[in-house]
């Protein structure tokens, strides 16, 4: 299989500019600045069914053809590498170990949707990729890959590191922009929407890291050869991060498509100390959770979302036989209530209750219409909400109710609800 | 209010935004970096210094969990008892740091030299269990590992 | 102009319209926290979803504009089991304070739940707790942290309209705590709107706290009479317990929606100036120090009047009405005064130093009908003139309206008067420092007993109606007017001051074409070139 976006991992001083330009480092941005017009770079990475790999999923460059060429405003390019999807660690190797490929795909989208500003937005945690990254813009600058007229194209382009500070909302794409602008991580109503109005009110487009890592190999290779590996609607290959109880956690390329199976078995090295799978999720802790029987399932947006779950971030974690599952979702729920931003009524109260309601069960202190009500509970947060994080409480918590009810029920006291009614 | 050095120094942040309040999380970090916390008078020089009025830096303050408004420790460790360090064995880790150094979670050791907090993902999961220890991550944490930081760093 | 359906019913509003807005226009009650329609929409609290058809979500009708031929439900069976499930998670964590919250009964969340509630209670854990309770965060407001439903109405409110800043969410998830920047306070001169806005019993005002429950308060329209803006009110007063609050009659007063004058908005010195309405109030007429009838008073007064007018020396007469007066008070006082008593010296313009003002609602002239007194009393006159001549003896009745004199001319003055003039004259509602020097002291209604209009600084002609009787043997200040006219010979034909308003329309050209029935509650606008 062929390395896209981890080729240059593993190589000595991989993030230093001088090891990026042995390799047509900045070659695939000449190419798109001056052989091709913004339309056809877009046009280009359509074709190429690149879909955005933070979560959503969604095609890449019908993201970027809404951005209205005729408004008089600014654009901005802001990638989201706030990577907070529990399960998900891959854009830090990224960030760390090819920063240059990431400054590559943002000169190219830049020029693509006509903006010639560019923020990443890194999670205040991410220290060393913080460190990292400005160093390789620093050395960008200085090497006419940023600023004025780069390369001799005439083209300007600014970038500049921002860092989050600890909350998971803001791997929201509304809830990002409103850090970026210096305000608490709230999701925004929509519409409108971030390509008409989004930050400072400018139009804008929000990738994820890795995303934009896949543009400069797009442009140089061409979208037939990326959309030909991969599945169907669904191109290229991506970066499966793999943890929980595996073998060989870490971080894994392969192309779009491959199934889970071969991810846990073939490349994570299995289960350890020889027990037996019971549970994955498959696309960080918002994915409703997969059982044994689900292995086969090839690892796209389109194949995932048919069984009733989602490719998400690619963040596998895999639980083996002695996992409580009831233990599980109160930790799901748990990271749900702690990261809840509080804007809206479903989400707020709603994920302090469902966590309060499992840990109840977890330690024996739940009755009966405890667990009868708790799936009730879950989903009338879904549907309700600003944002997408009161759908993940529903679908991701609600998975564990409904797929291991009767460990839910084995929990229930009959003992403490006969002598607390 | 900021001395014009400090204003100066901070301007360089500042410019790189269209907007002068979306300087404001850089500047905090900036500011508790230097100065180990974040207090209402920073709040309130940071307020006239990006002209945002003062509740809303303390907004956000209190929203982001790397803000602090109690001073931490000089070595602070940042548990991560999410799903996939959850699963090999956080809670443990979490048990054996209390044991161990004798404060909850948000506490302070009275010689101010080691503090801890329970946090969510750190984006990490492949070194489970892990944790940052001030700017480092620390993973694949054992009773051994947490003995031999804080022997380290005591 | 978009044509849209609600529960059957079709409407045409604006583009842009929101669905709550248009809703709103049916009369159709879409519950609501968050929206406020002087602040900007928030779209937190989810309780306005409603069912659009060919959308397969709910839709908040704060945020959604509304398109034509749209086509909307608000009380489909999805709707309602919606607005069930959003009470339920804003009582997860809600004290249930009502048997000691003040709002209990004016209470969204109580309202809502008992029209849309569940009922079966399923909550069965420990609910989160904040960190303060009945904490006051200013001089006029409570801060109960707990019962708040982080609608962020009030932060919306100081950001917005006063742009004072004082308030923020802080924290986040269910912990996230409404309160004020620590160690600042909440007063600026509207703190008292935000317990207005605050659905629930988050955001309490001190000074109504445990006084009355609020069913038991009648309400009367009227306007603010602490200065010239007129800022439209309620006045709302306990009408089942007489007996209690030391017979204070007036709990509190609100403010009443008048897009063109306050909006939804009072300051704060007029919301809490009520008390002089039930305190400090002159109950019976008085000659020196003797409480004697109402007959007596008026035979005073005829006494030294009557010889002046058969003597043709209204020179001698010297009137100070006020333009704190109702438009009916002061047209019978020139039909006496001016007309009647024709060469009698009148004037309402005394010397008062202009108050405080600001950009907002508060005006620097304290007096509620200034507008109304230079049309109804035009005059060349000056009081200032009017008292000097009163010390020097040229003056034998001297009928002053309210006026402090003491305050205005100070007490050497008012002194000389007493002993210069023959009959000195105090008509007022409230004791002040003049009465004591005055010979005659005649009990006057205050607004809230009065029928009647001011006119605003905007030349707006208001009505103000009347909420109680007046107060032990006060009197309207046209009544007694006409008391004393009749006695002198001259009776008037008015019966109510709705009569009396008609011949104003009649009489004066910047009031013609208007009636009680067009003013209505909203006001009309003067025919003046000024205006």
């Amino acid at each position: 299989m062929e390395k896209i976006v981890t080729r240059h991992f593993g190589l000595g001083n991989s993030h230093r500019l001088e090891s990026y330009l042995k390799d047509n480092g900045y070659q695939a941005a000449r190419k798109a600045l001056t052989q091709m017009t913004g339309l056809q770079v877009i046009d280009e990475v359509k074709k190429s069914n690149l879909r955005g790999l933070g979560g959503a999923g969604f095609p890449t460059g019908t993201k970027w053809s809404f951005i209205p060429q005729a408004n008089p405003k600014p654009k901005y390019l802001v990638i989201n590498g706030d990577e907070g999807e529990p399960g998900t660690f891959k854009d830090k190797y990224i960030f760390e170990l090819d920063p240059h490929a990431l400054l590559e795909g943002i000169i190219i989208t830049c020029y693509a949707i006509g903006s010639h500003k560019a923020y990443i937005y890194i999670r205040g945690e991410y220290i060393k990729s913080l460190e990292r990254v400005q160093a390789a813009v620093d050395e960008a600058y200085k090497a006419n890959y940023l600023g004025k007229g780069i390369m001799g194209t005439g083209f300007d382009i600014d970038v500049v590191v921002h860092p989050g500070a600890g909350a998971y909302i803001c791997g929201e794409e509304t809830a990002l922009l409103e850090s970026l602008e210096g305000k608490k991580g709230f999701p925004r109503l929509k519409p409108p929407f971030p390509a008409v109005v989004g930050l400072f009110g400018c139009p804008t487009v929000i990738n994820n890291v890795e995303t934009i890592a896949c543009v400069p190999p797009i442009i140089n290779k061409g979208a037939e050869w990326y959309a030909k590996l991969g599945s169907e609607k669904n191109g290229g290959n991506r970066l499966f991060c793999v943890s929980g109880h595996v073998n060989k956690p870490g971080v894994y390329e392969l192309p779009n498509g491959t199934t889970l199976r071969e991810i846990i078995y073939e490349h994570a090295g299995g289960i350890p100390n020889g027990r037996k799978l019971k549970a994955v999720i498959p696309g960080g802790i918002s994915a409703p959770i997969l059982t044994p029987d689900q292995l086969d399932v090839k690892m796209d947006f389109d194949s995932l979302k048919s069984i009733g779950s989602m490719a998400g971030s690619g963040g596998i974690i895999v639980m083996d036989d002695t996992t409580d599952m009831v233990w599980a979702a109160m930790v799901a729920a748990r990271f749900f209530a702690h990261e809840s931003c509080g804007q809206c009524s479903p989400c707020r109260e709603g994920s302090g209750w469902v966590y309060r309601n499992i840990k109840r069960l977890y330690h024996g202190h739940a009755r009966p219409h405890d667990l009868k009500n708790l799936p009730g509970i879950v989903n009338n947060i879904g549907g309700n909400t600003i944002c997408a994080f009161g759908d993940a409480v529903t679908m991701s918590v609600g998975s564990y109710v409904t797929k291991f009810r009767s460990e839910f029920e084995a929990k229930v006291n009959k003992e403490y609800a006969e002598s607390h009614h | 209010m900021f001395t014009a050095e400090y204003k100066q120094e901070l301007d360089k942040i500042t410019h790189k935004y269209e907007q002068k309040r979306a300087a404001l999380l850089p500047l905090l970090h900036s500011v508790q970096e230097k100065e180990g916390l974040i207090t209402p008078q920073t709040e309130q020089n940071l307020a006239e210094y990006l002209e945002v009025p003062v509740v809303h830096v303390h907004e956000v303050v209190s929203f982001y969990h790397l803000f602090h408004q109690k001073r931490i420790g000089k070595c602070h460790f940042s548990v991560c008892q999410t799903t996939a360090c959850a699963l090999r064995g956080a809670e443990e880790i979490i048990e054996h740091i209390q044991e161990r150094l004798k404060i909850k979670p948000g506490e302070t050791t009275s010689d101010g030299k080691f503090s801890f907090g329970i946090v969510e993902c750190l984006g990490a999961c492949e070194l489970a269990p892990m944790m940052q220890c001030n700017k480092e991550y620390k993973g694949f944490l054992s009773k051994k590992k947490i003995d031999e930081l804080i022997e380290d760093n005591s | 102009m978009p044509n849209l359906i609600i529960d059957g019913k079709q409407v045409e509003v604006p583009a842009g319209t929101t669905i709550i807005q248009a809703a709103d226009k049916l009369g159709i009650d879409i519950p609501r926290y968050c929206y406020h329609p002087a602040l900007p929409v928030s779209g937190n609290c989810r309780i306005c979803m409603v069912e659009v058809e060919k959308q397969p979500k709910l839709q908040i009708a704060c945020y959604t504009p509304v398109t034509d031929g749209m086509v909307v439900r608000t009380n489909s069976p999805k709707v309602l089991e919606v607005r069930k499930t959003i009470l339920e998670f804003l009582l997860v964590n809600h004290p249930v304070d009502c048997p000691v919250c003040d709002q209990a009964g004016e209470c969204k969340l109580q309202d809502y739940y008992m029209e849309h509630g569940q009922y079966d209670s399923r909550l069965g854990d420990v609910k989160v707790k904040k960190e303060k309770k009945a904490f006051a965060i200013g001089p006029t407001v409570m801060l109960d942290q707990e019962r708040c439903i982080l609608c962020t109405r009030c932060v919306r409110f100081a950001d917005n309209i006063t742009e004072t800043h004082e308030f923020g969410v802080f924290s986040r998830g269910d912990h996230s705590q409404l309160d004020v920047y620590p160690g600042r306070q909440l007063d600026n001169n509207y703190s008292g709107n935000v317990v207005d806005i605050c659905p629930v019993g988050a955001l309490t005002d001190t000074d109504f706290r445990f006084k009355c429950r609020v069913w038991y308060l009648a309400k009367t329209k009227s306007v603010c009479p602490g200065c010239s803006m007129g800022c439209n009110i309620t006045v709302e007063w306990d009408k089942m317990r007489p007996h209690q609050h030391k017979k204070a009659r007036v709990m509190r007063l609100k403010p009443r929606h008048n897009p063109d004058v306050n909006d939804y908005w009072i300051c704060d010195k007029g919301r809490y100036n009520y008390r002089f309405i039930d305190e400090n109030r002159i109950q019976h007429p008085q000659h020196n120090n003797d409480i004697i009838s109402w007959d007596q008073a008026i035979d005073t007064i005829v006494s030294v009047l009557k010889p002046l007018k058969d003597s043709k020396r209204m020179d001698r007469v010297g009137a100070l009405p006020s333009a704190s007066l109702t438009n009916e008070d002061l047209f019978i006082i020139r039909k006496l005064f001016t007309d009647t008593l024709k060469g009698a010296r009148v004037d309402f313009k005394v010397p008062e130093k202009p108050g405080d003002t600001d950009a907002f609602l508060i005006k620097a002239d304290k007096n509620p009908n200034r507008a109304g007194a230079l049309k109804i009393l035009p005059s060349d006159m000056d009081a200032a003139q009017i008292v000097q001549k009163a010390t020097q003896g040229e003056i034998d009745l001297l009928y002053v309206f309210g006026h402090d004199l003491v305050k205005l001319f100070g007490k050497e003055t008012v002194q000389q008067i007493a002993k210069s003039v023959k009959l000195f004259v105090f008509q007022g509602s409230n004791v002040n420092e003049t009465c004591s020097f005055a010979h005659l002291n005649l009990p006057s209604s205050v607004y809230a007993e009065k029928e009647g209009t001011f006119t605003n600084c905007q030349g707006r002609v208001q009505r103000i109606w009347p909420a109680f009787m007046p107060l032990a043997e006060s009197k309207g200040d046209w009544e007694i007017v006409s008391m004393l006219s009749a006695k002198l010979g001259s009776p008037c034909a008015y019966k109510n001051s709705q009569e009396i308003f008609d011949s104003i329309a009649a009489t004066i050209p910047a009031f013609f074409e208007m009636n009680y029935e067009k003013i209505s509650d909203r006001g009309m606008v003067l025919k003046a070139p000024e205006f």
